[in-house]
């Protein structure tokens, strides 16, 4: 056992793990857009609640349909919408975050207060306003989930460029000559990458979360499409009868998750170890 | 005194301290002379038995007195250290805002000493007191003794302040560290120190957080009392100017060794090591003569024969500046003060000379010169610059360079910021990479680092690669802003002699900030004094070493 451990370390298993269990899942999910077992939306009513099986490896739901194709297919879905609202909102983070934590002012403390009020709210409830709003569908869960998780990425973009502000190189930076664009992005960007990356990972994980309960809840992903949130929403009226069609999709999220997390933890022991 | 014999000291890994050998004689002051790393502070560690639990003696002995305090291969005896620190043997660390504890009054500090460790003091005198008639029994008498007590401690530890020289001390009892001085603060350390009267006193490099003239005084301080008290002083240091005031015997460590060790005027007339001779060659000294950039104008001048009158252009005309800043409250609505730093500072600095900025801590040198570089927007009177873009290059070694770059990239970025801001200079690619080259060479360096980032570098390369990245656009001007202070002696002479030869052959003016009057001679055409935010003093250095006209610069040039 201590062996092992003392591998881990040396290794940064974290980071070797968590990169094959996101892979696992991210090449799944790639996969099923073009090959799936079977088709994900052809019902068998001779096939109704398999338990898991060789011919199908998560067994089949009530419609007898293949649930590791829609597995896949969920994978694919949700990992794709994960995938947008963490770039907008990180975008958007490092943008506003950037300007108001290095030119600081008025402007920062509106922005600032604004964020507060978005924090204020729970995520989810936030998220289910803009939809209502909105309406229902991927393009718009995707967007709202983007506003509400920003403000987490503006706060720490800003303040790691209130750290770096008045660091000596950015002064003589300034003494050089060097425009305020080329100092915010090439001079003290590359430096906050560190910080910023792991952030992004935990925000996947939210994500992921996230739109899998607004699927839950018949928000998100509208069918016959799968997404594991919705797939987790089906399953709670078999839970007695179908276990596996419960447990497939929610196991999977927990892979996910866990993978990202490790993934993160093992970039920041790599970024630790290179200081 | 105290023996220590064959002592080697490692952490995980190489032994840091190796196979080291000294003896303290009773009422003498031996120093412990090294740079960064040489093993000098985890000795007095070790002596003191502070060192951290991942340290391992892996040989040799201590004695203090003849005890056996410490062995190799045998756990440190914590029961019998207890008795020694504090009561035999005490410390004074070297930063004296984080040795006190911010959150205690400084006079119960300086009393916790005497709780915790006067055995024959008050608590055996009580005793004593007890079975005299006089003396009340029961709770009543009890507590009236814990007052007498109480009173006789706090008598003793006013006095302990008084002796280290600080004055209403009754105001100090009562203050929170927070509300002194360094120097106070440091003298607080002392009196702890010497409260008890211990055989031994380990000093671990006192004075370097502290301003010149305080220094001097900690130093007079720290020696009068090792005439008084007789006790013996370890006094550790990196600065041999210092050492040669204070001690009877010099040790130089390097590497963990013991290099040499001798009287002090022995070790400074006759060197025997090569490092020691090299260390003591590093110290910025005062001699050689010293020539203002105007004599030297005026005998090239005197050379050529020619008549034609050449005078020296001030580079940048300061007159009546005064700089302030705001106090901000930081919050929307929150209440500006205005301070000011600097008031009516008036001077010239003239083409390609080096002009010294000497002052304490606090005494707007930075400020000025920021204000120089129009980083601060609240200042009052006129700057006129003859200058394109002058540079910077600051203290700290490790913030100065962006840690995501490598140097290559640095030492162009100037060139290509250039070449942004005025599309006529644009450099090719080609061109600036070799211009980068050409600078890393210039600054003494190989071409291996240009790939390299900055965390792979030492704290004097790093500076070099600052100041290269200062001059690579030629400017008229640079400022250096305690530039060698974060450096060891060796590097610091290194880097100075790269500055004195780069102003050569650039003709660069650099106005030099430093607290160090030693380092100001070495490179510097003229002085210029300041306290308190007023220029007191400018003129040219021989001048102002050989005839200081104001009190504050004689104290500085002890």
């Amino acid at each position: 056992m201590k062996k092992v451990g003392a591998w881990f370390k040396k290794q940064n298993a974290y980071f070797l793990v968590g990169l094959v269990m996101t892979g696992l899942a991210v090449m799944l999910g790639i996969l099923s857009f073009f090959w799936t077992p079977f088709s994900t939306t052809a019902m068998s009513a001779a096939e109704r609640f398999h338990g898991p099986s060789l011919r199908h490896l998560f067994g089949t739901d009530n419609f007898g349909r293949d649930i590791f194709s829609r597995v896949m297919q969920g994978i694919g879905t949700t990992v794709i919408v994960s995938s947008l609202i963490v770039v907008i909102s990180a975008g958007a983070g490092i943008l506003i975050g950037a300007i108001t934590g290095y030119f600081g002012g008025i402007l920062d403390e509106i922005i600032m207060r604004i964020t507060d009020a978005i924090n204020a709210f729970p995520s989810i409830l936030l998220a289910l306003v803009v939809i209502s709003i909105l309406g229902s569908g991927k393009q718009n869960v995707i967007f709202s989930l983007g506003i509400v998780f920003a403000p987490s990425y503006v706060r720490i973009v800003r303040s790691e460029f209130i750290r770096l502000r008045d660091a000596d190189f950015v002064c003589r930076a300034r003494l050089m000559g060097v425009k305020k664009l080329r100092i915010l992005f090439v001079h003290i960007l590359p430096n906050i990458w560190s910080v910023f990356w792991v952030s992004v990972t935990i925000g996947f994980n939210n994500a992921i979360l996230a739109e899998s309960g607004m699927s839950y809840l018949g928000i998100g992903v509208q069918p016959p499409d799968a997404s594991l949130g919705k797939m987790l929403s089906d399953a709670q009226g078999y839970l007695g009868r179908a276990p596996w069609y419960a447990l497939a999709p929610g196991l999977t999220i927990v892979w996910i998750v866990l993978g990202f997390s490790l993934l993160s933890e093992g970039i920041r022991r790599k970024e630790a170890g290179k200081r | 005194m105290i023996k220590i014999k064959h002592l080697s000291v490692a952490f995980d890994g190489p032994e840091v301290v190796k196979d080291v050998s000294f003896e303290i004689g009773d009422g003498e002051i031996l120093g412990v002379v090294g740079e960064s790393g040489s093993g000098k502070s985890v000795t007095a560690l070790t002596l003191m038995g502070l060192v951290a639990e991942t340290a391992r003696v892996t040989s040799g002995e201590i004695y203090y007195d003849d005890q056996l305090l410490l062995e190799a291969g045998v756990p440190r005896n914590t029961a019998l250290y207890r008795e020694y620190q504090g009561q035999k043997m005490s410390m004074v660390f070297q930063e004296p805002m984080t040795s006190l504890n911010p959150t205690m009054k400084v006079g119960a500090q300086v009393e916790e000493v005497l709780i915790l460790h006067d055995r024959q003091g008050s608590s055996y005198e009580t005793k004593k007191e007890a079975k005299t008639p006089e003396a009340k029994n029961g709770l009543a008498g009890w507590h009236q003794r814990r007052l007498e007590e109480k009173e006789r401690r706090r008598a003793r530890v006013l006095g302990a302040l008084r002796g280290v020289g600080l004055r209403d001390v009754e105001r100090v009892y009562d203050c929170y560290p927070h509300q002194l001085s360094g120097g106070m603060r440091q003298r607080v350390m002392i009196a702890m120190a010497v409260i008890l009267h211990p055989g031994l006193i380990i000093a671990d490099e006192p004075t370097t957080a502290l301003d010149v003239t305080v220094q001097n005084q900690i130093i007079d301080l720290l020696k009068k009392i090792n005439q008084e008290q007789k006790n013996s002083l370890l006094f550790i240091t990196h600065d041999l100017n210092l050492a040669r005031r204070l001690c009877d015997r010099i040790l130089v460590m390097q590497d963990g060794c013991i290099v040499e060790e001798g009287i002090t005027e022995e070790i400074f007339s006759d060197p025997r090591g090569d490092y020691t001779k090299k260390l003591i060659s590093a110290v910025p000294g005062r001699t050689g003569k010293k020539k203002s950039a105007h004599q030297k104008l005026k005998e090239a001048q005197g050379k050529k024969g020619d008549g034609k009158k050449q005078e020296l252009k001030p580079l940048v005309e300061v007159r009546d500046l005064s700089v302030s800043y705001r106090e901000n409250a930081n919050s929307l609505f929150g209440k500006t003060i205005k301070k000011t730093v600097v008031q009516n500072a008036t001077f010239d600095l003239y083409e390609g000379e080096i002009l010294g900025l000497v002052g304490e801590s606090g005494c707007g040198k930075t400020t000025l010169s920021k204000a120089i570089l129009g980083l601060n927007k609240m200042v009052e009177g006129s700057i006129v610059h003859h200058s394109n873009s002058p540079q910077m290059v600051f203290q700290d070694p490790y913030s100065s360079l962006n840690p995501s770059k490598t140097i290559g990239w640095l030492l162009q970025e100037p060139l290509r910021a250039q070449g942004i801001l005025d599309p006529s200079k644009a450099m090719t690619e080609k061109d600036r990479v070799a211009a980068a080259y050409d600078m890393l060479h210039k600054v003494g360096l190989k071409d291996k680092y240009f790939t390299r980032r900055p965390s792979q570098l030492s704290g004097g390369q790093r500076q070099r690669i600052s100041i290269g990245q200062a001059l690579i656009t030629r400017p008229g001007l640079v400022i250096a802003d305690e530039p060698v202070s974060a450096l060891d002696v060796t590097i610091q002479a290194q880097i100075l002699d790269l500055i004195r030869s780069l102003q050569e052959e650039l003709k660069t003016a650099f106005l030099f900030i430093s607290h160090d009057i030693n380092v100001i001679y070495q490179v510097s055409d003229r002085i210029m004094v300041m306290k308190d935010g007023k220029i007191l003093e400018i003129g040219d250095t021989e001048e102002i070493f050989r005839n200081p006209k104001d009190p504050y610069t004689k104290e500085l040039l002890r």
